[in-house]
C-alpha cells in the first residue's frame, strides 16, 4: 500500500462483501438470460443483469472502497465524471453478459465476455479515479495498472465460467465469490498503482461542487437497498416457479 | 383419427398458443378450438385437438416436455360427430382400444407421475409398481415414458438456469448430478454405468428403459440441437455386471 493511502478495514470488508451482493444479483439474473422466449424478455433481462453488475457490483465498491481510503487530504468528485464511470460498467457489463449468455456454451464466447467485463470493471475504476479532485496530481505505475486489468479480465472469465457452466450451489454463491474477487482485486491493485505528488495545495476549480463523501454514501445506500430488494424478489419468484412445475 | 382435449399452465401467455399451435401442426394434428385464461397460478391454455391415433403419445411427449409448460394434462375429447361412450370405464375402454398395443400405458404413466414427483428421488417403489401395474407388452415403453416425463421435470425444476451446453458438459454437469439422486453412477470411457440398479434384478425384467427415458428427459432441454438418445447396451438382469448406457444425439 503507498504510504500516502490508509484504510479503513470494516470498509474494505464492506466493499468487498458489496461486491459480491452485487455480483449474485446479477449472475442470478444472467443465467436465465437463456431461458428468453423473446428478443424483448432477453433485453430485459441483459440490462438488469447488466444494471446490478455495473452500478451494484462494480460502481458502489468502488465508492465504498473511495470512502474507505484516507488519502491524507479532503477530496471530492466529478459528477460527470462519476455518472459516465457508472454508465461504463453498465454497458460493459451488460455486452459481457449478453456475449456469454448467447446460445451453446462456448470457449470463445467466455474469453470474449471475459475480456468485456473486464475491461468494464477497469475502465470504470480508472474513469472513477479521474473524477477525483484533491490538492495533489495523480500519476499510476503502469505496471501494477496493467495487472490490475489482467486481475479483472480472468478473475471475470473464471465468474462467468462458474455461472454458466456449472449448476448448484457452486454456480449460485461461487460465480458472486469469485466475480467479488475480480472486481476488489482489479480495485485495490489500481489504488496500488496510484502516485499522489504535491501541486502546492492548488484546487480544481470546480473543486467545491464535487460530489463529497456523504453524497457518496446516500448513493450507495441506495444502490444496496435495490440489489437486496432484487435479490429477495428474485428468491420469491424462484421458489414460486419451482413450485409450479408440475411432472 | 382421434380427438384430444388439452389443458396447459404456463408462467407467460405472450407467444404461447403460437409456439404449441406450432408443435400440434408439426405433429399431424388440427387445432380445432382453444381457449386462453388466466389465474394465479399462469396462463391456463385448453387446446382441443384432431389427429392419427398413432401420433397421440409423440404429440403429448412433446408438448409435456416443452420448456413453456409448467403441467399439462391431456385426455380424448368427445366428439361431436361420434356418439359419447356412455360411463367412464367405456370411455377407459375406448381409449385402450385406440392406444397402439406396443406404446406405453400412459393412464397408468399418468397417474404414477405425481407420485413421483411427491416423493422423488425415493421412486423405486412406485416404478415398481407402475412395472406390475402395466400389460408385459407396455412394460418397456411405459417406463421410459415415466423416466422421460421424469427427467424432464428435473430439468426444468433443478438445472434450467444457466447456458446451453454441449453434450459432453450436459452429461457431466446435469445428467451424472441428477442420476446421482437416483443410483450409484459413473462415467467411463463414454458409456454411464449404473450400479445395482433396483429396477433390474439379476434374472428378473430390465428396468434399462427408465433410466434410457431419464437421460433423454433431463439431457433434451439442456443441449441444443434437444434430440438426445440413450439406448441400454448391458444390463444387470440379463447377467453383466453393471447396467450400462450409451448416450448420443
Amino acid at each position: 500500500m503507498p504510504a500516502h493511502q490508509s484504510y479503513n478495514l470494516l470498509l474494505v470488508i464492506l466493499s468487498y462483501a458489496i461486491s459480491v451482493l452485487g455480483s449474485f444479483t446479477a449472475l442470478q439474473l444472467a443465467v436465465v438470460i437463456p431461458l428468453a422466449q423473446t428478443s424483448g424478455q432477453r433485453t430485459a433481462a441483459i440490462l438488469a443483469a447488466g444494471a446490478a453488475m455495473g452500478v451494484g457490483a462494480i460502481w458502489a465498491m468502488h465508492f465504498i472502497a473511495m470512502l474507505a481510503c484516507d488519502m491524507g487530504m479532503p477530496v471530492t468528485y466529478d459528477l460527470s465524471f462519476t455518472a459516465l464511470s457508472a454508465v461504463l460498467a453498465f454497458g460493459a457489463c451488460s455486452l459481457g453478459l449478453a456475449i456469454a449468455s448467447s446460445g451453446t456454451f462456448s470457449w470463445s464466447k467466455l474469453v470474449a465476455a471475459g475480456i468485456c467485463m473486464g475491461l468494464g470493471v477497469t475502465g470504470m475504476h480508472y474513469l472513477g479515479m479521474a473524477a477525483v479532485m484533491m490538492g495533489a496530481f495523480i500519476s499510476y505505475d503502469m505496471s501494477l495498472v496493467m495487472a490490475s486489468m489482467a486481475i479483472a479480465i480472468v478473475a471475470s472469465i473464471v465468474a462467468l465460467w462458474l455461472a454458466f457452466n456449472l449448476r448448484g450451489p457452486l454456480q449460485m454463491t461461487g460465480s458472486a465469490l469469485v466475480m467479488g474477487v475480480a472486481v476488489c482485486g482489479m480495485h485495490y491493485t489500481g489504488m496500488a498503482a496510484v502516485n499522489m505528488d504535491d501541486n502546492g495545495g492548488q484546487l480544481p476549480a470546480n473543486y467545491a461542487s464535487g460530489l463529497r463523501g456523504d453524497n457518496l454514501g446516500l448513493s450507495i445506500f441506495a444502490v444496496v437497498l435495490v440489489l437486496l430488494a432484487m435479490v429477495l424478489m428474485l428468491n420469491y419468484l424462484r421458489q414460486r416457479r419451482r413450485a409450479m412445475i408440475s411432472i | 383419427m382421434i380427438e384430444l382435449e388439452m389443458q396447459i399452465l404456463s408462467d407467460r401467455r405472450e407467444g404461447l398458443l403460437v409456439e404449441l399451435g406450432r408443435l400440434v401442426v408439426a405433429n399431424g394434428f388440427t387445432l380445432l378450438r382453444q381457449r386462453l385464461s388466466q389465474d394465479s397460478k399462469g396462463t391456463w391454455l385448453v387446446m382441443i385437438v384432431r389427429g392419427p391415433a398413432e401420433r397421440q403419445l409423440v404429440l403429448e411427449e412433446a408438448l409435456a416436455t416443452h420448456n413453456r409448460v409448467l403441467s399439462f394434462e391431456a385426455a380424448l375429447a368427445e366428439r361431436d360427430a361420434l356418439p359419447a361412450p356412455s360411463s367412464p370405464v367405456a370411455r377407459l375402454l375406448a381409449a385402450e382400444a385406440i392406444a397402439p398395443a406396443a406404446g406405453p400405458d400412459v393412464r397408468q404413466v399418468e397417474s404414477t407421475l405425481p407420485q413421483l414427483a411427491h416423493d422423488y428421488p425415493k421412486i423405486y417403489p412406485w416404478l415398481i409398481t407402475l412395472e406390475h401395474a402395466v400389460a408385459a407388452d407396455a412394460r418397456e415403453a411405459s417406463l421410459q415414458l415415466a423416466g422421460r416425463r421424469t427427467g424432464a421435470w428435473v430439468y426444468k425444476r433443478d438445472y434450467a438456469m444457466g447456458a446451453k451446453l454441449g453434450l459432453a458438459d450436459a452429461i457431466k454437469r446435469i445428467a451424472m448430478p441428477a442420476l446421482r439422486e437416483l443410483a450409484t453412477v459413473d462415467w467411463r470411457d463414454g458409456q454411464l454405468h449404473i450400479q445395482n440398479s433396483p429396477l433390474c434384478s439379476p434374472g428378473g425384467d430390465s428396468g434399462c428403459r427408465f433410466f434410457s427415458g431419464y437421460l433423454e428427459g433431463v439431457l433434451g432441454g439442456s443441449v441444443a440441437p434437444q434430440t438426445v438418445f440413450a439406448r441400454s447396451l448391458y444390463c444387470r438382469s440379463t447377467g453383466a455386471v453393471n447396467c450400462i448406457l450409451e448416450i448420443s444425439h
